[in-house]
C-alpha cells in the first residue's frame, strides 16, 4: 500500500512536500508546499466540492527507464506512477475527477539544454499526456524557464501560490 | 563600483581549512597515495579523531556498537566514508553562514555543496573514475566557495545581473563577471590558491561551469560540472541563479552519458538527498 499522508487536524499548519513525495489533505487549515522545484514538476489537484486536495512533487518523466523495484518503492519520483497514485488516492477519499482543479509548476531547464537531456521539458510532456488521457483540464501552468519555483496549495480554499525565486508571484 | 581587489581580500574572512584536512585532501588527490597514509594522518590528530568518532557514533550511521578508535571507524564504515566525513567536517563551518545575494535560505549553500559532492562521487564511480573519486568529491564540495564572498556584491548589483540573465541571455556567472568584474568560479579558484590547494583542484573549481571550451575536455572537471547541473535540476540548495548556467551536451557525449544514465543519476542523487538532512548537521 502506498504511504500517503492524510491530515485531518483543524490547526493552521504548513506541510512541506519534498522531492519525490505525494501528500493529501482535507484539513482546511493546512497548506501544502513544495519548495525549490527545478526541472521536476509540482502538481496540485483539488476538489472544491469536498475541499480535499494534494500535491505531488516529482522529478523524472518515466518510471520505465528505471529498474522496476526502484519505481515500485519510489513511485512519487516519476510522472507516470506518481500521477496514477495521486489520482487513485484522491478518488479513494471521495474526490470527483470532474471537479478537480489542476495546477502545475516547474519543468525548468538549464540554458541551452538540448532535447534528449531536457528533463524539464520531458516532465512537462509526461504530465500533459497523462492529464490529456484522463481528460483533466489544467487550470494554470507555470512551466519552463531557468527559474526555481515554490508551489503552495491552501486546502481551505483551493488557492495556489506560485513563487518564482527572485522574480514573480502568482495566486491562482 | 566595487574594486575586484576588495572582493578578493574578502577571502581572509573565511575560516581556513585545518592543515590536517588540507593534507588529507592533497593525499586524496594523489592517485599514488596509499590509504594507510591517510588513516595515519587522522589517527595522529586528536581533535580530528574526536570529531570523527563523535560523528560515527551518531545514530545516523546506525552502528551496532560504540566506535572508540579511528581504526575501528575505518573498519566499520570504510576508509572512503571516513575521508568524506573529514572533508565535510573541514568545510562545513564556512558554508553554514549563507551568503546574502543569492536568495539562499538557511544552510542551502551547504546542502547544495554536500549533495553535489555525493552526485559527483556517484558519477565518478559509474564512469570509470573511481580512483579520482575523492578529488571529484572535494572539488564538487568546494566549487561554490566563491559565493560565500561574492554574495553581498551580488546583492548590491542584483538588478543589473537580473536584467542580463533574464533579458539578454547571459548565464549567471557571465553576468557576475560583466557586472562585478569577477565571478564565483574565479573567486573560488583564488581561495584555492590562497589555501594552497593542488593545481588540479583549483582548475576544477575555476572551470566548474565549463565556460572555457578546453575545460570541457577534462573528464574530472566534467564530473563536477555534471553533478552541479544535476543538483540544479533536482532543485536542491539553488538560489536566484536557479538554472541560469549553460548546458553543454558535448560534455555528456564525451563522458558517454546517455539520457537514461542522466535520469539514473538524478534518481540516485534524489535518493541520497532524502537521507542527507541528518548528515548535514552532524558534521
Ligand atoms: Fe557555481
Amino acid at each position: 500500500m502506498l504511504d500517503t499522508h492524510i491530515s485531518h487536524q483543524p490547526i493552521s499548519v504548513m506541510t512541506a512536500v519534498n522531492f519525490g513525495e505525494l501528500k493529501l489533505s482535507r484539513n482546511p487549515a493546512e497548506t501544502l508546499v513544495a519548495f525549490s522545484i527545478g526541472a521536476g514538476i509540482g502538481v496540485t489537484m483539488y476538489d472544491p466540492v469536498i475541499k480535499v486536495g494534494g500535491l505531488l512533487n516529482f522529478v523524472l518523466p518515466d518510471s520505465s527507464t528505471m529498474s522496476s523495484s526502484q519505481a515500485q518503492f519510489h513511485p512519487f519520483m516519476f510522472a507516470d506512477t506518481g500521477l496514477a497514485a495521486f489520482s487513485d488516492a484522491l478518488h479513494n477519499i471521495g474526490a470527483k475527477t470532474d471537479n478537480l482543479k489542476v495546477v502545475i509548476a516547474g519543468g525548468a531547464q538549464i540554458m541551452d539544454q538540448t532535447a534528449a537531456f531536457n528533463i524539464g521539458h520531458k516532465n512537462h510532456q509526461a504530465v500533459t499526456s497523462y492529464l490529456g488521457e484522463k481528460k483533466l483540464a489544467v487550470h494554470y501552468a507555470d512551466i519552463g524557464g531557468i527559474f526555481m519555483r515554490t508551489l503552495r496549495l491552501d486546502i481551505g480554499n483551493g488557492d495556489n501560490l506560485i513563487q518564482t525565486l527572485g522574480q514573480t508571484e502568482a495566486k491562482v | 563600483m566595487t574594486n575586484v581587489d576588495d572582493i578578493i581580500s574578502g577571502i581572509d574572512t573565511l575560516r581556513p581549512i585545518p592543515p590536517v584536512a588540507a593534507q588529507i585532501m592533497a593525499l586524496a588527490e594523489d592517485e599514488n597515495s596509499s590509504m594507510s597514509e591517510i588513516a595515519d594522518l587522522i589517527v595522529h590528530d586528536p581533535s580530528l579523531t574526536a570529531s570523527i568518532l563523535k560523528i560515527c557514533n551518531a545514530a545516523y550511521f546506525g552502528l551496532s556498537r560504540r566506535v572508540d578508535s579511528v581504526r575501528d571507524a575505518i573498519v566499520l564504515l570504510g576508509l572512503d566514508e571516513i575521508i568524506e566525513l573529514v572533508l565535510l567536517n573541514a568545510t562545513a563551518e564556512n558554508f553554514r553562514d549563507e551568503p546574502d545575494g543569492y536568495g539562499l535560505g538557511e544552510g542551502e549553500l551547504w546542502q547544495h555543496a554536500v549533495l553535489s559532492a555525493y552526485a559527483a562521487k556517484i558519477l565518478a564511480e559509474s564512469h570509470g573514475f573511481t580512483s579520482q573519486k575523492h578529488l571529484v568529491f572535494t572539488a564538487a564540495l568546494l566549487k561554490d566557495i566563491g559565493k560565500i564572498i561574492m554574495g553581498r556584491f551580488v546583492a548590491f548589483s542584483y538588478e543589473k545581473i537580473n536584467i542580463l540573465v533574464h533579458s539578454r541571455g547571459y548565464s549567471f556567472n557571465e553576468a557576475e563577471k560583466e557586472v562585478i568584474g569577477i565571478n564565483h568560479e574565479e573567486l573560488g579558484a583564488r581561495v584555492g590558491q590562497k589555501w594552497r590547494f593542488g593545481d588540479q583542484l583549483i582548475y576544477m573549481i575555476r572551470h566548474h561551469h565549463m565556460t572555457d571550451k578546453t575545460a570541457r575536455d577534462d573528464p574530472e572537471t566534467a564530473l563536477v560540472y555534471l553533478a552541479d547541473i544535476i543538483c540544479m535540476m533536482i532543485g536542491f540548495g539553488t538560489g536566484v541563479d536557479g538554472l541560469a548556467y549553460r548546458f553543454y551536451s558535448e560534455v555528456l557525449d564525451r563522458m558517454k552519458l546517455t539520457e537514461k544514465d542522466l535520469q539514473n543519476v538524478i534518481f540516485d542523487t534524489g535518493q541520497r538527498r532524502q537521507k542527507l538532512d541528518k548528515l548535514l548537521y552532524l558534521v
